[in-house]
């Protein structure tokens, strides 16, 4: 009796964790987005982490749904900067999708801490 | 003689060891209200949706730009723009100064 409900919570939190994760990193697919990310590393370093000026963000660990957000707003003019209009222009969604893989999972930014 | 010059060339070029100014002290009291979406992990902006960017340990220099620019208009989003609004040059230093000291206790 205690068995099978202990298998079957193990199954459905496994589905769960299966289904999550999927869900956070629908599309890309980071070891592409290293392949991509030449031309991102000259100013965000190669984990995001290694700003060539301060006044770069760091992209490590930022959350990868936000990166896209990013990206695609400096595609679409909506967010405006000279440099990255001119980068963000020429990226597909995949590209997009598959940079955001790559630098969300390095170690980096973290959250505020709510005390 | 020798020390002297060594004293007055380490604290001329005291400034330029730290690029980080403002007060985090002060800045935590500031962030209060900015942790009620950047303090939550995996908080969702809504249209569009995605989750609120994390801001610990970022470059300063990167998030005053940032908030100068939502302050200004430049930059668009309306809660952000609201609540740049409210901060003065010293603020968003103290503020900022406060969020780069969030990477540097943990790392």
């Amino acid at each position: 009796m205690n068995r099978p409900s202990m298998l079957t919570t193990l199954i459905v939190s496994g589905l769960v964790a299966i289904s999550f994760s999927s869900q956070a990193h629908a599309g890309g697919d980071y070891r592409r987005g290293l392949e991509k990310s030449q031309v991102c590393q000259s100013c965000h370093g190669r984990t995001g982490n290694e700003s060539l000026q301060p006044s770069y963000p760091k992209l490590a660990g930022q959350h990868e749904d936000y990166l896209v957000h990013a990206l695609e707003s400096y595609r679409n003019g909506r967010r405006q900067n000279a440099v990255m209009a001119g980068f963000a222009g020429n990226l597909s969604d995949q590209d997009i999708a598959d940079l955001a893989a790559w630098y969300s999972r390095q170690e980096g930014l973290r959250d505020l801490d709510v005390e | 003689m020798r020390h002297t010059w060594i004293v007055a060339v380490m604290i001329a070029l005291a400034p330029l060891s730290s690029s980080a100014q403002g007060d985090p002290d002060r800045g935590e009291v500031i962030a209060y209200t900015c942790s009620g979406c950047h303090g939550i992990p995996f908080y969702k902006n809504v249209y569009p949706t995605y989750s609120v960017p994390k801001l610990g340990g970022q470059n300063q220099e990167y998030l005053i730009s940032a908030l100068k620019a939502y302050r200004e208009g430049t930059r668009q989003h309306a809660t952000m723009q609201a609540q740049a609004a409210t901060l003065s040059d010293q603020d968003i230093l103290d503020v900022t100064a406060y969020f780069v000291s969030i990477g540097e206790n943990e790392s």
